[in-house]
C-alpha cells in the first residue's frame, strides 16, 4: 500500500481526540489472561480488559456515575469534575471517565467526599447558568437539570446569576449561541475541532474568565461554519439549539389563505418517537402523517420522491461525465461528489473550493421538492404559487441555511420556506396536544406518495451511494441487482465505518432504457469497467477522502463518492433528538433499513410518480433543459478566510 | 505601528516556520514574535498563522487569549510597564508604586497612553520578590521601587533607556551557601563523571543520592528517569522547568543565571540516562532577558562538544537543547500544563494517567525537572551521593534552596538542609517576630506561630523553595485575598472546582472584609475549599485553596467581625 493511503485505510473511523489525546490503548490480546484487570466498585468485584475507565467498569454492574463533559462519541476530557469517585491509595478524587484501570484498584463512587465534590460541582456550576428551566427549549432534556434533581438540589448554594453575561446570537440561520447557558464542558469545542474539523469554537482566555468563544466573537452567521448542528445534539444544556421556525410556520398554518405542505425526509421518522419516550428506531411514518395533518398542514409529502428524483439526475450526470471521460476522452470531474447534504456542500465551500467541480449539480432532494411543489404541483392543483408555503421536515439544521440560500429559487420563489428539525416538529405536535405514538396511521398525500426503498435509505450513511448502484446498475446491465447482492442490500457501503470503499465490476450490459436515450445510445463504452465507489461520513472523514484525492490515492480512482456531513448521515443529523450516540444512531438506521425491505418499489427509476413527471413535466428527460434549471443548482467558492 | 500586509506576514510566518518548526508547537514562537512586531496579533495574524500551521483560527485565539503576554485586540504600548501584584510586592508596598504610576502616565492600569508608548498591567511573581516591589519595562527589570523613583523609569523610557540610571538585570542575594551553591565545578564536570558510568548506574547513583524533585512535589527523581528510561520509544524529552512562577521563588532566576552550566550538565546527564535527543529549557516569559545569555552558553557548549553528537566522545550519544519561553501563565510551571504549552496548546493540565515518562512531548517519553534538580543531580554525579545525602533528613536528602521574602531582615536565598525547623529558619533570616510564615508560595501553606516547631520536609512541610515571612502587623485577611485573586486569575479554566471555586472563596473573603459573612457560610467555604483540593484535575488546583484553607483555621479570630471601614 501507497503512504498516501494509509491516512484513511489505517483507522478509518475518525477516533475523536481531545485537545491532547489521553486515552490508555487497548492490549491486543485483550483475551489473554492477564489482560483483565479486577476492579471493586462499592464491595463489587468485577474483572474489566485493562484500560477501561472507571466509568465504563461501574456501568457494568449497573451503577450509573454522573457525567456532564463525557461523551461517547468524542474524546476524553476529565474537566467537569462530576464524575469524581474515590480509588483507594490515592489522595484526591479520580475523574472517573479519565482514569484507566490497569492494576487491580479499589473504588468508592458514593462516600462522604464524593458527594460533597458533586455537590459542590453542580452548584458552582448552577451559580453561573443564567436562565430559569421553564424558560429554556432543553427544558426536561438537559442534563444539567436532571443532575440537580438527582442530587437533590434545592437552593442556589453559591448564588446564581440573574442578569445575562453574553446574551443570545441567533444571527444563524441553523444554530442559535445561549452563551449564558453554557457550562465549559467543551463538548462543542471537541465536536467541531476533533469530529468535524471545522473549528467554530474554542476555550479562549483563561481562569474564572475562561468562556467558549468563537474567532474573534465573530456572530455565527459570519463564521466558517457549516452548520451541521453536531454541537447541538453533544450540548448537555439549552447553550446551543436551533434555530427554530414553529411560531412562523403556525402563522401559516393559521392563514387561511396559505396553502402550507410540508415534506418528510426519512430519517426523522426513525426517530421522533424518541421525543415521545419511545425507544429510537421505533419507525412513526404513518402516525407522523397523521399528526402533522392534525397540526393543519394542508399536504404531507414523502421527500422520498426527490430523492429518488435525485439519484435519476445525480446518477445520469455521473453517466455524463464517465461518457466524457471514457468515450470522449475529455477531461471529466470524477469521482463526482454527492450534494445531499448541505453541511457537506458548505464545508467543500469553506475548505476545498478548488474542488467544487466535482460536485454533482444536482439540487438536494429538499431543494428539488421545493421547487417541483412551487411549479409542477401548483400548475396540477391549480395555486397560485405564492400562496404555497413549503416547510421541510428535515433531521438536519444545514437545511436551515441551505433554504435560504439566495439561488434556491428557480421556481420563482422560495423553493423550501422553512426548514424543520425532528425536535422541532415533536414540539409542534406537543404544543398541539398530540400524542403521537398513538396516532392511527395514514399515508403520505398523491401526486408524490409512492414511498420507495432507495429514498428510505437516503436517511442512514452509505444510502445514496446503494440507491445509486442500484439505479445505474439495472439501468446499465438490465438485470437485477439482486443477482449480485441478496435482497438488494449493498453490504459494503453500509456500516458506520468512517470511509467505505466498493467496486462493481461491469461485466455484461444491457440496452439503453427510454428515459435516457437522449443522452446515450450504448452503454458498449462501460463494459469491463469496475465502478469505484466510496462512502464517508462525518466531514474530518471527508476531508481525509478530499487529502486522498489531492495526492492521487487511490480514492483519487473513485468513480463517485457519497458524503455526508453528520456521523451516521442524516440519522445522525444536528436535527434529531438529543441525545445521540453510535448505539441510537445505529438503531435509527436498524429502522430505516427495515423500511427499505418493506418497501414494494425499491429503485429509485421504478418510482412511478417519478416516471410520471419526467412524463409529464420534465419532458426532456433527466439533465434536460427544464431539469437544469430547476433541478440543478451551483456552487460558491467561499474559502476560509475570515479576514 | 507598521502596516499588515497579508503576503509580508505569510512571508514571516514561512520564516518563523523555517526556525522552529513546521508543526503546531512553532505556534507559540511564532506568535510571541508577533506580539513583539507588531505590539499585537490581529485576527488578520491569527489567521494567517493557523492556517499556515493547519489549524483554526478559534484555536490560536484560544492559545493567544490563555497568555497574559498576548494582546489580540489593540496594539499595547512600545513600552509595557508590568508592576508586580503578587504578595511580597504587596507586602512592599507596590500600591503606591502603582499610584504614582496612574498618576505620572494619567491612565489607569490595562490601559495605554495616547502616544501609544506606554501600557500600565499588573503582573503576577516577577521572581524579585526579596527586592520588591518590583517592576518590569520590557524586558527590564527595576527593584525596590519606590513612588519617587518612577518619574525617572519613564524619563527613562522616554529617552529609550540611554544613559539608565538603573542596573540592567537586578543581582541577586545569596545570604547563605551550602555544599550545593559552593560547588566549584567548570562547565562540564559532572557530565564527564557522569559518562564514566553506564546508563543505569547514573540512574542508580541519583537513587542512592535519594534527590527529589526540586519543584515542589518531591518525586523521587530517579524513579521518574527510570520510567522515561525504561519506556520504548525513537524520541524522548528532557524538559527543564524553569517556569519559576510561584509567588516569593527567585532562586530558579538566580540559578539559572550563576550555575548555568551545571544545570545544562544536568540536563545532559539526564538525556544520556533516559537515552533523550532533545531538550527544552521553559523558560517562563518574564525572565526573557536571560534568553540571550542562555543561548550564548548553549553555543558555547556546542563548541566544547558538550552538546551536539557524539558528546564529550560518547559514540552514539547526541542531544541538543532549545529554549522555549513561556508567555505568562503560572499554571504551565505544571507539567503536563507545560508539555501542552510547547506543543503549542492552551497550558491546560492532562489527565493522569498517562504520565509524561511514558507520554509526553508529542506522545514520547518525556521528563520534565525544575532547574534545582538538574543541578543537584549534577553535583551527585561529581560528587557522589553520599556528598549530598548527608545532608537533610532521611527522606528529604540534601540541602534546598530557599527564596526567602516578606516582613524580615535579610530576605534573600539561602541554601539550608532539610528538616530545618520553622523557627529555626526565621532565626537565620532575621524574622523571628514573625506572626505567620508562607511555605511554598501561593499552593502552599500558611504556618502560624505555634505551628513554627515544624519542619520542612517532604514528609512534613514540602515547598519548593517559597518563604515569605508575615510581620505582626500583616492583616491575613488582606494576604489571603492577594493569594485568591492570584488564583482566580491564573487556573486555567477548564476544571470546575478550580476555575468556579475559586472566585467563590474570593467573594467570601470580600463579604468577611466587609464583615459581612455568617459562619455558615464560611464553614460552606470551607467545605468547598476541601471540595477543590480533593477534585481539582492537577496540582495547581489542588493547591489553590491551601492558603485560604490555612489562612482561616489560624486566624478566624482576627479575620470574622470586622467592622468595614466604610459603607
Amino acid at each position: 500500500m501507497e503512504d498516501k493511503d494509509k491516512a484513511i485505510t489505517e483507522s478509518t473511523v475518525r477516533a475523536p481526540k481531545s485537545t491532547t489525546p489521553s486515552q490508555v490503548k487497548a492490549p491486543e490480546n485483550i483475551g489473554a489472561i492477564g489482560a483483565t484487570v479486577k476492579v471493586t466498585i462499592d464491595g463489587h468485584e468485577v474483572r474489566v480488559p485493562l484500560g477501561t475507565t472507571i466509568l465504563q467498569a461501574a456501568r457494568t454492574i449497573g451503577i450509573k456515575l454522573p457525567t456532564l463533559c463525557h461523551h461517547e462519541d468524542l474524546c476524553i476530557s476529565g474537566v467537569c469534575r462530576v464524575c469524581v469517585v474515590e480509588v483507594e491509595g490515592m489522595r484526591t478524587l479520580q475523574a472517573s471517565c479519565a482514569y484507566p484501570i490497569t492494576q487491580p484498584i479499589t473504588v468508592h463512587t458514593h462516600s462522604r467526599k464524593v458527594r460533597q465534590a458533586r455537590r459542590h460541582v453542580i452548584d458552582l456550576l448552577l451559580s453561573r447558568h443564567y436562565g430559569e428551566c421553564y424558560s429554556c427549549v432543553r427544558n426536561n432534556n438537559c442534563e444539567l437539570q436532571a443532575l440537580a434533581r438527582e442530587y437533590g438540589v434545592d437552593f442556589y448554594r453559591f448564588g446564581h446569576v440573574n442578569k445575562p453575561t453574553y446574551g443570545r446570537d441567533d444571527s444563524s440561520y441553523a444554530i442559535v449561541r445561549d452563551m449564558d447557558k453554557c457550562i465549559l464542558c467543551r463538548r462543542c469545542v471537541r465536536t467541531c475541532i476533533d469530529l468535524q474539523e471545522v473549528g467554530v469554537y474554542e476555550a479562549v482566555e483563561r481562569g474564572a474568565k475562561t468562556r467558549i468563544g468563537t474567532f474573534m466573537d465573530n456572530p455565527m452567521a459570519e463564521l466558517i461554519c457549516i452548520n451541521c448542528g453536531q454541537c447541538i445534539n453533544r450540548c448537555p444544556t439549552g447553550a446551543l439549539h436551533a434555530n427554530d421556525p414553529s411560531d412562523a410556520i403556525w402563522a401559516a398554518i393559521d392563514d387561511p389563505t396559505k396553502h402550507v405542505v410540508i415534506q418528510t425526509a426519512p430519517a426523522p421518522r426513525s426517530a421522533i418517537g424518541e421525543c415521545f419516550g419511545l425507544q429510537p428506531g421505533t419507525p412513526l411514518t404513518f402516525e407522523m402523517n397523521t399528526a402533522m395533518r392534525y397540526c393543519g398542514f394542508d399536504k404531507v409529502f414523502d421527500t422520498n420522491f426527490s430523492a429518488d428524483l435525485t439519484i435519476i439526475e445525480e446518477g445520469t450526470e455521473l453517466i455524463l461525465r464517465l461518457y466524457k471521460a471514457l468515450v470522449k476522452k475529455e477531461p471529466a470531474y470524477l469521482p463526482q461528489f454527492t450534494s445531499c447534504s448541505p453541511g457537506w456542500v458548505k464545508y467543500i465551500e469553506h475548505f476545498y473550493p478548488e474542488m467544487l467541480d466535482y460536485v454533482s449539480s444536482a439540487k438536494s432532494p429538499q431543494q428539488m421538492f421545493g421547487a417541483l411543489i412551487k411549479t409542477y404541483y401548483a400548475e396540477i392543483n391549480n395555486i397560485d404559487p405564492a400562496d404555497i408555503v413549503t416547510v421541510a421536515l428535515m433531521p438536519c439544521t444545514a437545511k436551515k441555511f441551505e433554504c435560504n440560500r439566495p439561488e434556491m429559487n428557480s421556481s420563482g420563489f422560495k423553493d423550501i420556506d422553512y426548514g424543520l428539525t425532528t425536535r422541532e416538529l415533536a414540539g409542534m405536535f406537543k404544543e398541539a396536544g398530540i400524542d403521537l405514538p398513538n396516532m392511527p396511521k395514514s399515508d403520505f398525500d398523491d401526486p408524490f406518495g409512492t414511498r420507495t426503498g432507495s429514498g428510505v435509505i437516503f436517511g442512514a450513511t452509505g444510502g445514496v451511494m446503494e440507491s445509486a448502484i442500484r439505479t445505474v446498475y439495472e439501468l446499465v446491465t438490465g438485470e437485477k441487482v439482486e443477482n449480485l447482492f441478496e435482497h438488494a442490500r449493498i453490504i459494503p457501503v453500509r456500516g458506520f465505518e468512517g470511509i467505505r470503499y466498493a467496486e462493481l465490476p461491469i461485466t455484461k450490459v444491457g440496452p439503453v432504457p427510454d428515459i435516457l436515450k437522449h443522452l446515450v445510445s450504448d452503454w458498449e463504452w462501460l463494459k469491463g469497467i469496475t465502478l469505484k465507489v466510496a462512502v464517508a461520513h462525518g466531514t474530518a472523514n471527508a476531508k481525509k477522502v478530499l487529502e486522498n484525492i489531492k495526492a492521487g490515492g487511490k480514492l483519487s480512482e473513485c468513480h463517485f463518492i457519497e458524503f455526508m456531513a453528520c456521523p451516521g448521515g442524516c440519522l445522525g443529523g444536528g436535527g434529531m433528538p438529543i441525545p445521540t450516540n453510535e448505539e441510537i444512531r445505529a438503531a435509527r438506521a436498524r429502522a430505516i433499513y427495515a423500511e427499505d425491505e418493506a418497501s414494494e418499489v425499491r429503485k429509485s427509476y421504478e418510482n412511478p410518480a417519478v416516471i410520471r413527471l419526467y412524463k409529464e413535466f420534465l419532458v426532456d428527460g433527466p439533465c434536460g433543459h427544464k431539469s437544469h434549471n430547476l433541478l440543478h443548482t451551483h456552487y460558491i467558492p467561499r474559502g476560509k478566510k475570515l479576514v | 505601528m507598521p502596516v499588515i500586509d497579508r503576503t509580508q506576514i505569510n512571508e514571516e510566518i514561512k520564516a518563523l516556520k523555517a526556525q522552529y518548526g513546521q508543526d503546531r508547537s512553532a505556534l507559540l514562537p511564532i506568535l510571541q514574535s508577533f506580539q513583539e512586531k507588531y505590539g499585537y496579533l490581529p485576527d488578520i495574524i491569527m489567521q494567517e498563522t493557523a492556517h499556515a500551521l493547519g489549524i483554526h483560527p478559534v484555536e490560536v485565539e484560544g492559545v493567544a487569549s490563555f497568555y497574559s503576554f498576548f494582546r489580540r485586540k489593540e496594539p499595547q504600548g512600545k513600552y509595557v510597564l508590568r508592576l508586580c501584584k503578587t504578595i511580597s510586592c504587596d507586602l512592599a508596598g507596590k500600591e503606591k508604586v502603582a499610584r504614582q504610576l496612574e498618576n505620572e502616565l494619567g491612565i489607569k492600569f490595562g490601559e495605554t497612553t495616547k502616544d501609544k508608548l506606554f501600557t500600565l498591567e499588573y503582573t503576577n511573581c516577577l521572581g524579585m520578590c526579596d527586592q520588591g516591589p518590583a517592576l518590569m519595562v520590557n524586558d527590564r527589570l527595576f527593584a525596590h521601587v519606590t513612588p519617587d523613583k518612577v518619574p525617572q523609569i519613564i524619563a527613562d523610557c522616554r529617552r529609550g533607556f540611554i544613559k539608565s540610571e538603573f542596573p540592567k538585570v537586578v543581582p541577586s542575594d545569596v545570604k547563605k551557601e551550602g555544599p550545593i551553591l559552593s560547588h566549584n565545578l567548570k562547565a562540564g564536570d559532572g557530565l564527564k563523571s557522569a559518562l564514566n558510568l553506564s546508563r543505569s548506574a547514573v540512574i542508580n547513583l541519583v537513587r542512592e543520592s535519594g534527590l527529589k524533585g526540586r519543584g515542589g512535589a518531591g518525586f523521587p527523581t530517579a524513579v521518574k528517569w527510570q520510567l522515561a528510561g525504561a519506556a520504548q520509544s525513537d524520541k524522548k524529552y528532557v524538559v527543564c522547568n524553569a517556569d519559576e512562577g510561584e509567588p516569593g521563588t527567585f532562586k530558579d532566576r538566580y540559578l539559572l543565571y550563576h550555575h548555568t552550566d551545571v544545570m545544562f550538565d544536568g540536563m545532559t546527564i539526564a538525556a544520556y540516562a533516559i537515552g533523550a535527543t532533545q531538550g527544552f529549557i521553559y523558560l517562563r516569559g518574564e525572565y526573557l532577558y536571560m534568553k540571550k545569555y542562555l543561548e550564548e552558553t548553549i553555543e558555547k557548549r556546542r563548541a566544547a562538544n558538550l552538546l551536539g553528537n557524539n558528546i564529550l566522545g560518547k559514540e552514539g550519544f547526541n542531544f541538543d537543547i532549545q529554549i522555549r519561553l513561556g508567555a505568562g501563565a503560572y499554571v504551565c510551571g505544571e507539567e503536563t500544563a507545560l508539555i501542552e504549552s510547547l506543543e503549542g496548546y492552551r497550558g491546560e493540565p492532562r489527565n493522569r494517567p498517562p504520565f509524561p515518562v511514558d507520554t509526553g512531548f508529542q506522545k514520547h517519553p518525556t521528563i520534565v525537572n525544575n532547574v534545582e534538580t538538574f543541578i543537584d543531580a549534577a553535583l551527585i554525579c561529581a560528587k557522589g551521593a553520599k556528598w549530598f545525602n548527608e545532608h537533610g533528613t532521611e527522606k528529604s536528602s540534601g540541602t534546598k534552596l530557599f527564596s526567602v521574602s516578606g516582613d524580615c531582615e535579610r530576605p534573600g536565598i539561602y541554601e539550608l538542609p532539610f528538616g530545618i525547623t520553622i523557627a529555626q529558619l526565621l532565626k537565620e533570616v532575621g524574622g523571628e517576630n514573625a506572626k505567620a510564615v508562607q511555605i511554598g508560595g501561593a499552593s502552599g501553606k500558611c504556618v502560624a506561630r505555634q505551628d513554627f516547631d515544624r519542619t520542612i520536609a517532604f514528609e512534613d512541610i514540602s515547598s519548593g523553595g517559597s518563604i515569605i515571612t508575615f510581620g505582626p502587623d500583616t492583616d491575613m485577611l488582606k494576604v489571603a485575598i492577594n493569594f485568591m485573586e492570584f488564583f482566580v486569575e491564573e487556573s486555567c479554566g477548564q476544571c470546575t472546582p478550580c476555575r468556579d471555586g475559586n472566585p467563590k472563596l474570593l467573594e467570601g473573603l470580600k463579604l468577611l472584609e466587609r464583615g459581612r459573612c455568617s459562619m455558615t457560610y464560611l464553614n460552606e467555604l470551607m467545605r468547598l475549599g476541601e471540595t477543590i483540593q480533593l477534585a481539582s484535575k492537577c496540582g495547581l488546583g489542588q493547591s489553590s485553596p491551601n492558603a485560604f484553607l490555612s489562612i482561616l483555621a489560624n486566624f478566624k479570630s482576627e479575620i470574622l467581625g470586622r467592622v468595614p471601614e466604610k459603607e
